[in-house]
């Protein structure tokens, strides 16, 4: 622990469509120590599924890293040619996706599939990664894996096919695994389980989590850390009781209220944020957020706020916290009485 | 405003079935049946929000439907104010298809892509004869209002608006015939947290002012807690749970409610650290071929030889709380 395994510099990724250049993400930095479990939270088109393509190297035409640095172990990502980044990729990271369904082969049996990545990564032949492919669907947790290592995607169930994602990325043994939303697809109880799997097996193969969502339930549950990304930049980042106890930036604080609470027994009237999110074609010219946010002031349209630490690990990006800010009375939306 | 008197009964659903004929022999005769509803009853008093739960292929989806009858029951009677609607004909239901309308789950998939909105809106009026011309116009913008669009947007196509302003589109399409119950299907699933709660706002706003009684399908279940009065806990096409929705979260009495409440992962790191999940084992059965006995014996910690043999029951608890499992005592009524 505390080792750094990865290190995004001022990531910058556009994507060069008939309308524009699209903005998706705007200056992102952030750090993930080995072992460690990093929540990226935060709504759709806010950036967090861009970021961890770029991470992967996966973003197809016409999306680029425009700018930034992406080390990993030490080395530099953006610079690595694609095929240095096939042999990383399955390797080192991998990544699940949110639709077990679209990602999966459907011509190919879950046994080739996890084989084609044992074999592509290690020097072992066949007939050893096939008992390796059995073993890694054994660990997932997959009934009888001795036969249905040879089932095609179809005759497996929703929360079967998320399983055999897992095991397909875990069956190199990565560093890094990303997983993006991989558990907005599934019903309740089977989310429920998967998230097991993937803090069980975190702590089995030492391997570090890069969890995307905007459930603020499936982060609190699984990771230590949190980031909050809104319209392509990070609004805030801290350990998940910082941002779940003290969030500092009101959009944190808005999504905070935004949700029921399923403990709390009174009836609440909801506050939703007003308005909708940003066009990135067109970026404001001040923080993203400053169309939406209650405490709005004249420097919030004119010019993006710097992160300020309100703790060494805990950082946010809004004016209210420069010492020059007016003070102000600011309704975190955190409730801790009338728990039960 | 309009009075509402709350201990009136507006819908009420007695064994409602809903099989569907799947062809599984070469020349298609060796029928199977997918039984997506198997005998539920349940009652929506006036103005009042009944959630409906559970998990995809549960049937929730397909009960809303078949209440309003998008789809004909294959058993089974519904009710609506006083009147059996399930036998009308479809001519015969035109008037009950004003007093009864619904919100969709998809708001890019529920909108004809090649209407105004003005005209998706101002569909329903011509078809029940509603309003026309100046008068079409004027209700058009007034319903636009009323969800918080304006009445610019009434000459523009689906494609320009973001998901929420296309879900309000779909309450205001639903609202333009003055019905009395609408049918919410997981109308906020497809939406970004921050919408959803102003789109839940703004249900809970029109209720007040119509008087609206809402059947409030979703699987996000603390979503339905906070909307709905009374929750309705499905499993495989049988209704496992019923009762109040406080009573539901305090006092979960069926072990697959208990496992769907324990399994909702809750935004506060403390507690669900501390809390005890209840893990289901495997997957929802086929519903074309149901286990016997109890349906949720197959993942339930609790199952006896009992469960296998003998349906359980539906019985009532407490007061207007019906459990159905085996694990209550006999002694409790069978609700009717």
């Amino acid at each position: 622990m505390g080792e750094k395994l990865l290190d995004v510099k001022n990531m910058k990724t556009s994507f060069y469509t008939h309308v524009g250049e699209v903005q998706a993400v705007r200056g992102v930095s952030f750090g993930l120590n080995k072992g460690e479990a990093l929540g990226i939270v935060g709504e759709s088109g806010s950036g967090k599924s861009v970021t961890s393509m770029s991470i992967m190297g996966l973003l197809q035409y016409p999306g680029k890293v425009k700018e930034g640095e992406i080390f990993f172990k030490n080395e530099d990502l953006t610079k690595k040619s694609s095929n240095e980044m096939m042999n990383i990729r399955g390797d080192q990271i991998a990544m699940i996706f949110q639709d077990p369904m679209t990602s999966l082969n459907p011509v190919y049996t879950i046994g080739n599939q996890i084989i084609e990545a044992i074999v592509r990564h290690q020097d072992v032949d066949k007939k050893e990664a096939r008992v390796k492919a059995i073993d890694m669907l054994r660990l997932v947790g997959i009934p009888s894996p001795e036969k249905r290592v040879d089932n095609y995607p179809h005759e497996f169930s929703g929360g079967m096919r998320q399983r055999a994602m897992i095991a397909i990325a875990l069956s190199c043994q990565p560093d890094l695994l990303i997983a993006d939303e991989p558990t907005t697809a599934l019903d309740v109880t089977i989310q429920a389980q998967i998230l097991e799997l993937i803090k069980e097996l975190k702590d089995k193969m030492d391997t570090s989590i890069i969890l995307i969502t905007h459930d603020l339930g499936v982060v609190a549950d699984v990771c230590s850390r949190i980031i909050v990304m809104y319209g392509g930049l990070i609004m805030e980042e801290g350990t998940a009781e910082q941002v779940f106890y003290e969030p500092t930036h009101p959009y944190t604080m808005g999504l905070l209220k935004s949700v029921p609470r399923m403990d709390v027994n009174e009836k609440q009237r909801l506050l939703p944020i007003p308005g909708t999110p940003p066009d990135l074609v067109k970026p404001p010219a001040g923080c993203p957020f400053s169309a939406r946010c209650p405490y709005t002031m004249k420097i919030c349209l004119e010019q993006a706020p710097d992160y300020t630490y309100v703790k060494p690990d805990h950082r946010a990006a809004c004016w209210l916290l420069h010492e020059d800010a007016p003070h102000t009375d600011v309704d975190t939306g955190v409730k801790r009485e009338g728990i039960e | 405003m309009k009075e509402i008197n709350n201990n009136e009964i507006l819908i009420e659903v007695k064994n409602l079935k809903k099989y569907f004929e799947v062809n599984k022999g070469f020349f298609g005769r060796s029928k199977e049946y997918v039984q997506a509803v198997d005998d539920i009853s349940f009652f929506i008093r006036k103005g009042e929000t009944l959630g409906l739960v559970g998990e995809s292929g549960c049937g929730k989806s397909t009960t809303g439907r078949t209440l309003i009858k998008l789809y004909e029951p294959t058993g089974g009677e519904i009710i609506f104010d006083g009147v059996n609607i399930s036998e009308l004909s479809e001519n015969q239901m035109k008037p009950y298809r004003k007093k009864m309308q619904m919100i969709f789950q998809d708001p890019y998939a529920s909108l004809n892509s090649r209407m105004t909105v003005g005209d998706i809106i101002g569909e329903s009026l011509d078809i029940h004869n509603i309003a026309t011309g100046d008068k079409r116009q004027a209700r058009i913008f007034d319903l636009l209002n009323r969800v918080g669009l304006s009445k610019d947007h009434a000459s523009r196509y689906p494609h320009e608006f973001s998901g929420g302003q296309r879900q309000r589109i779909g309450i205001a399409r639903a609202l333009a015939v003055d019905p009395e119950f609408i049918i919410c299907d997981e109308p906020i699933s497809a939406l970004d947290v921050s919408i959803q709660a102003q789109v839940v706002n703004m249900l809970e706003d029109l209720q007040k002012d119509f008087g609206l009684t809402y059947l409030f399908i979703a699987h996000d279940l603390s979503m339905v807690k906070h909307i709905s009065d009374r929750i309705g806990v499905m499993y495989l096409g049988k209704m496992v749970e019923l009762t109040d929705s406080k009573e539901l979260y305090a006092n979960p009495e069926h072990p697959y409610t208990q496992a769907l409440l324990s399994a909702i992962p809750i935004p506060d790191p403390e507690v669900t650290k501390n809390s005890q999940r209840i893990i289901l084992e495997g997957d929802v059965p086929s519903p074309i071929n149901p286990p016997s006995g109890c349906r949720f014996r197959t993942r339930c910690q609790y199952a006896m030889e009992r469960c296998a043999l003998e349906e359980p029951a539906m019985r009532e608890v407490t007061d207007g709380h019906y459990v159905s499992c085996h694990l209550m005592d006999d002694k409790y009524p069978v609700a009717k």
